[in-house]
């Protein structure tokens, strides 16, 4: 979910060949949610194979990483670790919301509102460790790297990005631009046509890149100050302030400098809040992991997802034959490989 | 400490080398010069650039580095004129590049550094050297252009050769040792180079009407030319290609 920033930023519409030859360490999780979630029958059915396992993410991942690597694009897939302590509460929020959309969907699809029923069944949406066990080996069977984060993968793919190992983040949240990350990749699984929520519209989702420095600049704002921002608005680790939203935030920071200064003019105040800093400004990395790009194991994949996971096997050779044009086009290697 | 003037057609020789493989670069300043090594997104290539304070009208600068924005340096240099100089300095209190073109005065925001390392230079061992010209090299770049995305370079103990080979049609650029400026290759080598960074680099270079070419087998290329009329010089390393199998 992450902190909403979105009103306040800059970005500018990219096309997946623009990311040819670049690294982009992508937040697994996040992607596999949106898989999960937007990757449904009209009332809110996931794919499923014949022994009624999701599959949901495996088709996501074999399409839209498959369309990637095509073009040239190194992915690298970021798993979080365990949660942060703080975040432990968000979670339950959040699986509490889920237990209670699950049974509003079942309701909602036998009374026949098909509407209500795929909106409660992307609230439902759960990752759970048998879907993380297959999106691991089909990563695997594409040739994909995985880096494990000790803690949140965002924060993760954010040093990946500040070492100058990956080029940018592809994540759906800001949280990125909060760790720091020069460049965050937004909508890289969702783009193309997609139906507005609650409307019977479609909309073309563009590919966004957003750049932190630009955005801090027009802002005004520091880094630091940004993660003073998010923390009245509030993050997946901390509450924020009832009533202020982006705009309100921005004023406050402007206004004050910073977060201390801020609460103590409007007379509040919010625990944890150095904690929280802490998290964003010093965050929970590791610089044990190794990024390699391998071939991929075609015959693996078929064999995973056609036997496996029942897909069709037309759909999966497309995929597997942009894997291998993406190969072509790589063959190439990095200058730090060499001397 | 950062305040200099130089002539817009230098700004943009560098400008463009530097560009070739990166958006955004860090420009380290000493006393007697500048220097810029920057390696593009992907890492195949890197480029390493002195100029010296020759090249410039005036310079003056204390050790310091300043994170530019090359394409607001590209939008600064449409606006000049042929002939003209363009002054620069740093306001450091807003920390800004003053820009002064003819009688524009842009202020420029700076790049934040922090996040660009200094990329170490890979030590090459690489056994042929040639000295080709420019334009030799333009011409073979653009013969390959339609027939592949990849161009082979060789050296033999003959000359020096371009090869580019696609599906259907193959071409080949063939200069034997007579048209080099000089060569040194006591036997063949061979390595494989992505078209487009090779046609990239070779196109940036304005002035230099020689390249020196070092090269050896399924190894990164050196590419050595000058710049600003010698008074800078400047280094593009590119990765080979590896050809499985």
């Amino acid at each position: 979910m992450g902190v909403d920033l979105g009103v306040l930023l800059n970005s500018t519409p990219q096309r997946l060949k623009d990311f040819r030859g670049k690294v982009l360490a992508i937040d697994a999780y996040n992607v596999l949610y949106q898989f999960l979630s937007i990757i449904r029958q009209p009332d809110g059915t996931p794919l499923m194979d014949r022994q009624g396992r999701v599959t949901s993410h495996l088709s996501g991942l074999m399409n839209r990483t498959s369309r990637v690597l095509q073009q040239g694009t190194l992915p690298i897939f970021v798993f979080d670790g365990a949660p942060h302590p703080l975040k432990l509460g968000v979670l339950r929020v959040r699986a509490g919301i889920r237990a209670r959309a699950e049974v509003e969907w079942q309701e909602a699809r036998e009374a026949g509102d098909l509407e209500r029923a795929r909106r409660k069944a992307q609230q439902a949406v759960r990752l759970t460790d048998p879907m993380l066990e297959s999106a691991h080996e089909l990563l695997g069977l594409m040739g994909v790297p995985i880096v494990q984060a000790p803690s949140d993968g965002e924060a993760q793919a954010s040093h990946m990005v500040q070492k100058g190992d990956a080029w940018a983040t592809g994540s759906q949240d800001y949280d990125a631009l909060l760790f720091g990350s020069s460049r965050l990749v937004k909508n890289l699984a969702l783009s193309g046509r997609r139906k507005l929520p609650r409307r019977n519209e479609y909309v073309t989702v563009q590919i966004e890149l957003i750049h932190l420095a630009e955005n801090l600049e027009s802002l005004g704002l520091s880094r630091e100050q940004l993660v003073d921002m998010a923390l009245l608005i509030g993050t997946d680790f901390n509450e924020g302030i009832r009533g202020i939203g982006p705009k309100k935030a921005l004023k406050l920071i402007r206004e004050h400098g910073d977060l201390e200064t801020a609460l103590a003019a409007a007379n509040l105040d919010m625990e944890n809040f150095e904690e929280v800093r802490r998290i964003f400004l010093e965050p929970d990395v590791t610089d044990d992991y190794e990024l390699a790009w391998e071939e991929p194991d075609g015959d693996g994949i078929l064999e995973f997802l056609c036997q496996g996971f029942d897909f069709s096997a037309e759909r999966v050779r497309t995929a597997v034959r942009r894997l291998e044009e993406g190969v072509a086009s790589r063959g190439q290697s990095r200058l730090d490989h060499w001397g | 400490m950062f305040s200099a003037k130089i002539r817009s057609e230098v700004l943009k020789e560098i400008t463009d080398v530097i560009s070739t493989l990166v958006d955004e670069a860090k420009f380290n300043l000493a006393a007697d010069s500048l220097t810029v090594r920057a390696v593009d997104p992907a890492h195949v290539a890197m480029v390493d650039m002195t100029i010296g304070k020759d090249a410039f009208e005036d310079f003056k600068a204390d050790e310091g580095e300043l994170g530019l924005d090359l394409d607001k340096i590209k939008e600064v240099l449409r606006l000049a004129r042929a002939g003209d100089v363009i002054s620069l300095e740093h306001d450091e209190d807003r920390n800004r590049l003053v820009v002064r073109v003819g009688n524009i005065t842009r202020h420029m925001a700076l790049v934040d550094t922090a996040g660009m390392s200094d990329p170490k230079v890979p030590n090459l061992d690489l056994p042929a050297k040639l000295v080709v010209r420019t334009d030799e090299l333009r011409q073979g770049i653009k013969a390959s252009e339609s027939v592949s995305d990849h161009i082979a370079l060789l050296a033999t103990p003959d000359g020096f050769e371009m090869v580019s080979e696609g599906d259907a049609d193959s071409v080949r650029l063939d200069l034997p040792k007579d048209l080099l400026d000089e060569l040194q290759s006591k036997e063949k080598v061979r390595s494989l180079f992505p078209l487009d960074y090779f046609s990239n680099m070779v196109k940036a270079l304005s002035s230099a009407k020689t390249v020196t070419i070092f090269l050896g087998n399924d190894y990164p290329v050196r590419i050595e030319f000058g710049l600003a009329g010698d008074a800078g010089n400047a280094t593009f390393l590119l990765a080979p290609r590896i050809e499985s199998e």
